[in-house]
């Protein structure tokens, strides 16, 4: 074993340490003001994520970054991860900037400490889209929830808002749990925590005895369920309607787009990096794509038909956002070369819908103090600019072309599709792109019945909805994006084609 | 039947039984007790296996600190064992918790199993050399090897510690209100006066 210390190249890092000393400067911000920052810190925390963006671009311009490996290959930067980061960040600017509202008179104590940890959290999402190994990974995971769990609970006299930090913390536990307990017996195989050297010691012992299989099937089993509760995948997703209606709407926002494309991005490391080498029907009896397909579907049927019961707006997002976990799903389980670009493609799409609807939905929160549906009746006649973005957002969430949902859940389904034609291994993918399609007509259902009560009636329950300068920002952007990349998905694809397929997903 | 595996057999017992307690407990000061004894019982493992060092740490850190810190909670929040839970009876969260618990059933029973069935996994396990789990070989492995992890468990710590601030904190519109503690803490609604 070698003792001396891995060189951490920290050029790589640049971008993770930047966003952490802004945390730290937001924090210290809050301190030095003696709390009466009030809005400033708030704008100080915006430009975070902003800055942190800029400087890789320079960075990368300048040929100081790059794709590359650091810290004895724990870390490293490749094309997933950069496309990940670009997520991460743009989520975390959705939801300070969609904060601003809070601050009047729902966030009065501790504003550094709720921007600090919506920017710590990205942190930990940055450093888990660049771990490739088990034990960093974990770490990356749980520093990415562990400041949800107080941003859920923020409003302390709230008893839903505790609730759901509550509920969050308790199933965040018991799903590292189990993740912990698979990647243990994943360890216990391979006796390496890198992912790429367990895989190729994995296959060196595949064939020396049968326990073998037995012990790769249950770990995939028990990392499945962890990061079901992570995707909020039924049947473990009856926390997510309880937590994002109890959390401050931008922490759900962020919950929804951030805390699931890091779940994801963990389930692409840990199954398609580490696990795909075993598909194969003698390995793994019942292997993991059957099962992700069976979580996915009843992910898009439970999470679709559930949807349209709900009359609380937040709980019927909590439960599209479960739906559109099971689309990006079946992205997954393709697993060709189109696999992995088609899902962070999908990611990129619904990023800026669903923080944009999340905006719309805080700002009516913030104006009348309620998130019923029957809020949003005759929006148009009050505010008809409001409305139309709103509607532009839910026809983006339901695959309406030209908008990018569409393109999103276009090449999700046609990744699945041609992977189903090439191999009858993959012939369940028909059936599962069946599910999607159906369950889709559902979701228009749901989705337009918000549009429905904001046109199509006459008296107006709300007075017209004011705007702050940063709203405005996070709508603006969030609508061209919904917009810009329906229209021209081109360059954003071209660049998720270079996220390596499966099989070569560690590889250099 | 040697000496080392009655030892085993023992303590492994006692560990699956205090665990098993812990949970069936109503009191959570006796729930708190068979934790500890379940972490006594996993330290004797640790040792069995030649981690001197995790077994002590295991005892000292998590039977010790942590544990005392759990019990000082309890007593300061005078649970006595008469709390509703309040446990949701929702089906289908019977039906998840019955689901993961047959899961992690079958999956104990396939493991003991398949190490136990006749040349299937043996082999595969490196042999733990002479140091191993020293405080040498720790420390080794986690200021060489493991140093970038490390340092993030740091910023984690760090999140930890303002989370437990902001939530632990009373706020100013609190203290101006007065709100009393013991009450918010019995009844989450009484916390509303800061509206």
């Amino acid at each position: 074993m070698t003792t001396a210390a891995p060189i951490i190249d920290l050029n790589l890092m640049i971008p993770e340490i930047f966003l952490f000393l802004w945390a730290c400067l937001v924090f210290t911000y809050d301190l030095v003001t003696k709390r009466k920052s009030g809005n400033a810190v708030a704008w100080l925390a915006l430009a975070g994520p902003v800055l942190t963006g800029i400087l890789t671009v320079v960075m990368f311009s300048a040929g100081f970054y790059g794709y590359g490996k650091a810290a004895g290959a724990m870390f490293e930067v490749d094309p997933m991860a950069v496309f990940f980061k670009i997520i991460f960040l743009g989520a975390a600017f959705f939801a300070i900037g969609s904060s601003f509202g809070l601050l009047k008179n729902r966030i009065v104590n501790h504003r550094g400490e709720f921007f600090g940890l919506i920017l710590l959290s990205t942190v930990g999402m940055l450093f888990l889209a660049a771990s490739r190994e088990m034990i960093s990974l974990y770490v990356g995971l749980e520093l990415t929830t562990i400041p949800l769990f107080v941003l859920a609970a923020f409003f302390k006299d709230d008893r839903l808002s505790v609730e759901a930090g509550i509920k969050y913390l308790i199933i965040g536990a018991l799903s590292s749990a189990l993740l912990l307990y698979g990647m243990s017996f994943l360890y216990g195989l391979g006796g390496t925590t890198d992912i790429w050297q367990w895989k190729l010691e994995v296959a060196r012992i595949a064939g020396k005895g049968e326990g073998v299989g037995v012990i790769l099937t249950l770990s995939v089993i028990t990392i499945l369920a962890g990061l079901g509760f992570k995707l909020a995948l039924p049947p473990f997703h009856q926390w997510a309607p309880d937590v994002y209606q109890g959390a401050p709407t931008p922490v759900a926002a962020f919950l929804s787009v951030g805390s699931k494309a890091a779940g994801l991005v963990a389930f692409a490391k840990l199954m398609i990096g580490g696990m795909v080498a075993f598909w194969d029907p003698v390995m793994i009896p019942n292997d993991w794509g059957i099962l992700t397909a069976i979580l996915a579907a009843s992910a898009m049927i439970v999470g679709n038909v559930v949807a349209v019961r709900q009359s609380n707006i937040k709980r019927m997002m909590a439960y599209s956002s479960i739906a559109q976990a099971g689309y990006i799903m079946v992205g997954m389980v393709a697993l060709n070369d189109f696999c992995l670009s088609s899902v962070a493609f999908y990611m990129f799409a619904y990023m800026f819908a669903n923080m944009g609807a999340f905006a719309v939905i805080a700002l009516i929160e913030d104006a009348t103090g309620s998130c019923e549906i029957s809020t949003y009746a005759g929006l148009s006649r009050t505010s008809p600019a409001l409305a139309v973005t709103m509607t532009v957002f839910l026809l983006s969430l339901t695959g309406i072309p030209p908008l990018a949902g569409f393109m999103a859940k276009y090449y999700v389904f046609a990744a699945a599709i041609q992977s189903a034609g090439a191999s009858p291994t993959f012939g369940f993918l028909y059936w599962l792109v069946g599910v999607g399609l159906v369950t889709s007509v559902v979701a228009l259902y749901y989705y337009a019945n918000i549009i429905k009560q904001m046109y199509f009636h006459d008296r107006p329950s709300t007075s017209p909805i004011t705007f702050d300068a940063p709203m405005v920002m996070v709508l603006a952007v969030a609508l061209c994006g919904v917009v810009v990349f329906g229209l021209f998905p081109e360059p954003v694809l071209q660049f998720a084609r270079q996220i390596p397929p499966p099989y070569e997903l560690f590889q250099h | 039947m040697t000496g080392d595996m009655i030892i085993f057999a023992v303590s492994a017992v006692v560990a699956v039984f205090g665990a098993v307690m812990m949970i069936a407990q109503k009191n959570p000061v006796a729930s708190v007790m068979f934790l500890i004894l379940s972490l006594l019982a996993q330290a004797v493992c640790y040792v069995q296996l030649g981690a001197l060092f995790l077994g002590a740490v295991l005892v000292v850190v998590y039977a010790g600190a942590i544990m005392v810190l759990f019990l000082f909670v309890i007593m300061l929040l005078n649970l006595r064992g008469r709390e509703d839970l309040g446990l949701s009876s929702h089906p289908m969260n019977t039906i998840t918790k019955f689901l993961l618990v047959v899961l992690l059933g079958v999956e104990l029973v396939l493991i003991v199993k398949s190490v136990f069935m006749s040349g299937a996994v043996g082999g595969m396990m490196a042999k733990p050399t002479d140091d191993f789990g020293s405080v040498a070989q720790v420390a080794k492995l986690l200021f060489t090897k493991y140093m970038y992890p490390f340092q993030l468990t740091g910023v984690l710590l760090l999140v930890a510690l303002v989370g437990a601030v902001v939530m632990a904190r009373k706020d100013r519109s609190e203290i101006a209100h007065g709100a009393p503690s013991e009450e918010a803490v019995n009844e989450p609604t009484a916390g509303k006066v800061g509206r």
